[in-house]
């Protein structure tokens, strides 16, 4: 049998974006189906990678390479270990969903599809690459397409919304791009080679000195695309006025990707410089939960509620990620998947509402359960993963966040138990205001979620908040083997 | 005894000069109402002509005339670059004339007497023939610019340029002629070697920077970018594109010749200095372009500050540096070439360059609108286009020079910039138009615009092939020295 290489997960899309070029801009059905075979074989290569992924062996596995600019040492670097493995299969979901529910977009349909497949393929190249170069310049190039479907399908303040999110990103970007070169340089191997780097400095680390003005460049950089406290402000404004589908992929698995830069570039290959720093960014991480869910609790918009809920639990990842031993770690990298689905899920129900309503305002909204009882069912269930209960996933990762952080941030981890409760009376209040009381009769014409298929994203996501949070032992495997050897070598470097 | 010319060196030069002199005879003796453009027609061939002999000269190499012409690698590379430049104004001009319906045949001779100019610049190896050759491309860049005779803003335009043009043909001359009186010479080698072994005086540092000058007037550095943004409004369209890219790229052809060769034993002292010229000239270039309502106004404050970026390479004063410049270059050609092609075309049917009459050009034309999408994107340096890997080279080599600042400056500078030009992305994608009829695009246009885009493509996904391309043309400069 001849194994699929990690290409394909590229390719596939690659070549349904060239289809979709030459498709006639009316032949919607067309479009549509083209776009989803693009999405889905890739979610289904996503589920083989994962699987195949042998976490005994641990490591990078499937490489493949091929030199690039030879001058510089960039090559295209492709192959997956536990961490970006878990990421791929995150956005498989994430992505095969978001085509699902893109069918209420009618205008400009083809330039939609085509811009969103660009996005997902950044985000696969940027999760599947191994050079340092090639990571970024994937992850740039969602940034234009990202602009454009905000401003172009989005809602409210879409122009305003689309341009700060962008000149934000790209500050942080362009900021942490500095960090990498200098890290490069730093190096001295005249390579981007991420594990040629990471081989290199497990044995000569960077002068204290140079890792300690490197580090914050990459970690602000990249902070500022994960909603770091006070950088966070483009997150709601862009979520509320992109396109479902947007906020879905932007919420669910773009923001993610500042994570696992840091975890990549920051801490694995700077650790001396990450005990320095990162109990700073664990204080900033508290603001976040706090400061963010408490703007929560005050909002009236579905998509602004989830907006900040979803930078407030950004801070329970910066908070996992400065603890340094397995368990926050390992509770960070399930967190990112647990957090994409159930944003993921939650947005594309809000896009549902908002589809039939067009109103987001909690205040004109409420009974939603007595029309579409399946789409409320549904919310409360996201709603309440959010929340933190156990039996979802979310559940698992918080917990061992939190377990992870005790003994080094004791008073952090108490404040961000204090999130959960926040995060609770804010998701309580949603559920109770929207979805709960009596009809307003202007919403007596609403109908719910009927055929097989325009369920099946929301019960896709939903079955996989809960099996995951009922048996985190799969996954946990996974991001152990890799996790394990990067918690080893940060204190190896302690020592 | 007189000294042996090697002719095989300078064959390009003496065949456009043949070619020039043709087609002026051509134009004198033929008769006058023959109004169809067959001198663009025939200029096209010959141009063709000329990019194939190109491609054979690759392995030519050497200097004549007494040590002041040489074809090295950098030269050969430039030379290359001018010419596919002139496919892109040709077709341009093409294009202008056709909605203006003015005589155009001079205008065609004095592109290809700048074309002469631009690369006797690229070979000259002596501060006599550089002065020449910067003479004859700009005296036909001053009649360029103030073609439009009956349009005022052309006439200012020109005069403009001409009053700051010979002020800084003026340094020049004072700087080269101090240079001569330091070191008894004109020609690089000579100079070099006296850099080599002399350290810097204050007169030879008053020379060098009255050169310096001279080349910032070109490449629209600050604080000699005055002339620029009345120039390039009110020059014909094809003009503004030739000295946004043509010139432009001849001053940095002339700035790494001179600080990566002749002067680089004084880099120590110049280094920072550009530095912070660099610093200034990006952060002013973004900052006035925000307010700019005129699409060619804009792109003429861009362009100051991608010379800014620019500039950046020389400051780092390393092999990758210059290689950086070059790419960048590259990059720079096909991404705003394409650009003033788009304005070109969409002025030919509205006779218009304000930006806000560009609100909804992708439902009016998808190709204009898409093209202008890529080469505003590139512009701003976001991948996979060809001006970010151009602006990711500059950025290592200054971070490798240690200027870490400059670097921060230019991250600041990268999303400054990138807010007007999505502010331009809006109108085109967004906004609705006012005026909803379709703008027609020719099929010979469609192909032009293609090989742009393929352009900006190409180089920013397959940087490899062009990046070796312009360290080759670096390591191979006559009297490089690091």
């Amino acid at each position: 049998m001849i194994l699929p290489d990690l290409s394909w997960i590229l390719l596939i899309p690659l070549l349904g974006l060239g289809t979709l070029c030459v498709i006639p801009p009316d032949n919607i059905s067309l479009i549509r189906r083209v776009s989803g075979i693009a999405v889905f074989l890739p979610f289904l290569l996503s589920i083989w990678f994962f699987t195949s992924y042998d976490p005994v062996r641990g490591g990078f596995q499937f490489i493949e390479k091929i030199p690039w600019v030879v001058p510089l040492g960039i090559s295209y670097h492709l192959g997956i270990d536990g961490i970006n493995s878990l990421l791929v299969l995150l956005l498989g979901i994430v992505s095969l969903t978001a085509v699902l529910i893109s069918k209420p977009v009618t205008e400009r349909v083809k330039e939609y599809h085509i811009l969103l497949l660009t996005v997902i393929i950044g985000t696969y190249g940027a999760f599947l690459s191994l050079d340092i170069f090639f990571f970024y310049f994937f992850h740039e190039v969602a940034a234009i397409p990202v602009f454009l479907m905000i401003a172009i399908w989005g809602s409210d303040r879409r122009e305003h919304a689309a341009m700060k999110l962008t000149l934000y990103l790209t500050l942080g970007a362009s900021l942490s791009l500095i960090g990498l070169i200098a890290l490069y340089h730093a190096t001295g191997q005249n390579s981007f080679d991420l594990i040629q780097t990471q081989q290199y400095l497990a044995l000569h680390p960077l002068p204290i000195e140079v890792q300690y003005w490197i580090f914050p460049l990459i970690v602000m950089g990249f902070g500022i695309t994960l909603t770091l406290w006070p950088f966070y402000t483009w997150a709601p404004e862009g979520y509320a006025a992109a396109p479902t589908a947007v906020s879905m992929l932007h919420a669910g698995v773009l923001k993610k990707m500042g994570a696992y830069a840091i975890i990549r570039f920051g801490i694995q290959l700077m650790p001396q410089a990450a005990h320095v720093w990162m109990p700073i960014i664990a204080v900033l991480a508290v603001f976040n939960i706090i400061f963010c869910g408490l703007v929560a609790l005050t909002q009236r918009d579905l998509k602004y509620i989830f907006g900040y809920s979803s930078c407030s639990h950004m801070g329970y990842i910066l908070l996992g990620l400065a603890c340094f031993n397995t368990i926050s770690l390992n509770g960070v990298v399930f967190f990112m998947f647990a957090h994409g689905v159930m944003v993921a899920l939650a947005f594309a129900l809000i896009g549902f509402v908002f589809h039939q309503t067009h109103t987001r305002d909690l205040d004109k909204l409420g009974g939603m359960s007595q029309r579409m009882p399946f789409i409320a069912a549904c919310f409360m269930m996201a709603a309440l993963a959010s929340a933190g209960v156990p039996g979802f996933a979310n559940f698992v990762a918080e917990i061992m966040v939190l377990l992870g952080s005790w003994d080094q941030f004791r008073l952090p981890a108490v404040l961000a138990v204090l999130g959960l409760v926040i995060t609770a009376i804010y998701m309580l209040k949603t559920i109770r205001l929207g979805f709960h009381g009596p009809l307003k009769p202007q919403w007596a014409q609403l109908t719910d979620a009927q055929t097989p298929l325009a369920k099946l994203p929301y019960v896709l996501l939903l079955a996989v908040l809960i099996l995951v949070g009922c048996w985190p032992s799969f996954l946990i495997r996974h991001i152990g083997s890799t996790t394990n050897m990067i918690v080893a070598s940060m204190h190896n470097s302690e020592q | 005894m007189l000294p042996i010319i090697h002719w095989n060196l300078i064959s390009l030069e003496v065949l456009m000069t043949i070619i020039l002199v043709m087609l002026v005879l051509l134009d004198i003796f033929l008769p006058k109402d023959v109004r169809d453009d067959w001198i663009g027609t025939l200029s096209f061939i010959f141009l063709f002509g000329l990019i194939l002999f190109w491609i054979d000269q690759r392995d030519i190499r050497g200097v004549t005339f007494n040590k002041m012409f040489v074809m090295d690698s950098l030269a050969w590379f430039f030379k290359g670059f001018f010419l596919v430049v002139m496919v892109f104004i040709f077709a341009m001009t093409r294009q202008y004339f056709k909605s203006l319906g003015q005589r155009r045949n001079e205008f065609y001779l004095l592109l290809w007497l700048a074309l002469i100019g631009l690369c006797f610049i690229a070979s000259s190896a002596d501060f006599l023939l550089m002065f020449i050759a910067i003479e004859i491309l700009t005296i036909s860049l001053y009649v360029l610019t103030a073609y439009l005779k009956s349009d005022k803003l052309s006439i200012e335009a020109g005069m403009k340029y001409l009053i700051l043009g010979s002020l800084a043909s003026g340094f020049f001359l004072y700087g080269m002629s101090l240079l001569y009186g330091v070191t008894r010479s004109t020609g690089f080698e000579m100079i070099q070697s006296f850099v080599n072994t002399h350290a810097m005086t204050p007169l030879s540092l008053f020379a060098v920077v009255l050169i310096f000058a001279a080349v910032a007037f070109k490449i629209a550095a600050v604080p000699f970018h005055m002339w620029v943004p009345d120039v390039y409004q009110g020059a014909p369209t094809p003009v503004t594109a030739l000295l946004s890219v043509g010139s432009k790229a001849a001053g940095f052809l002339i700035l790494i010749r001179l600080f990566f060769g002749i002067f680089a034993g004084w880099h120590p002292q110049w280094s920072l200095v550009l530095a912070i010229l660099s610093a200034i000239t990006m952060t002013y270039g973004n900052l006035v372009a925000i307010y700019q309502t005129n699409i060619k106004r804009l792109l003429g404050y861009s362009s100051i500050a991608h010379a800014g970026f620019l500039l950046m390479g020389a400051s780092a004063g390393s092999m990758l540096g210059a290689a950086a410049i070059n790419f960048y270059l590259l990059g720079y050609l096909f991404t705003n070439l394409a650009a003033f092609l788009v304005i070109v075309l969409f002025s030919a049917e509205t006779h218009r360059d304000e930006i806000e009459d560009y609100a909804g050009l992708s439902k009016r034309s998808g190709i204009l609108a898409f093209s202008l999408l890529l080469s505003l994107v590139s512009l701003a340096g976001i991948p996979p286009l060809a001006g970010f890997f151009g602006k990711f080279t500059l950025l290592m080599a200054v971070v490798n020079r240690g200027y870490i600042w400059l670097a921060l400056v230019a991250a600041v500078n990268i999303v400054i910039s990138l807010y007007y030009y999505l502010m331009i992305v809006k109108r085109i994608y967004v906004d609705l138009p006012i005026n909803a009829s379709p703008i027609a695009v020719s099929l010979s246009m469609r192909l032009i615009l293609g090989i742009a885009i393929f352009g900006i493509v190409t180089i920013g996904i397959f940087q490899g092939p062009f990046l070796d391309a312009a360290l080759t043309a670096v390591k191979g400069m006559y009297l490089f020295h690091l």
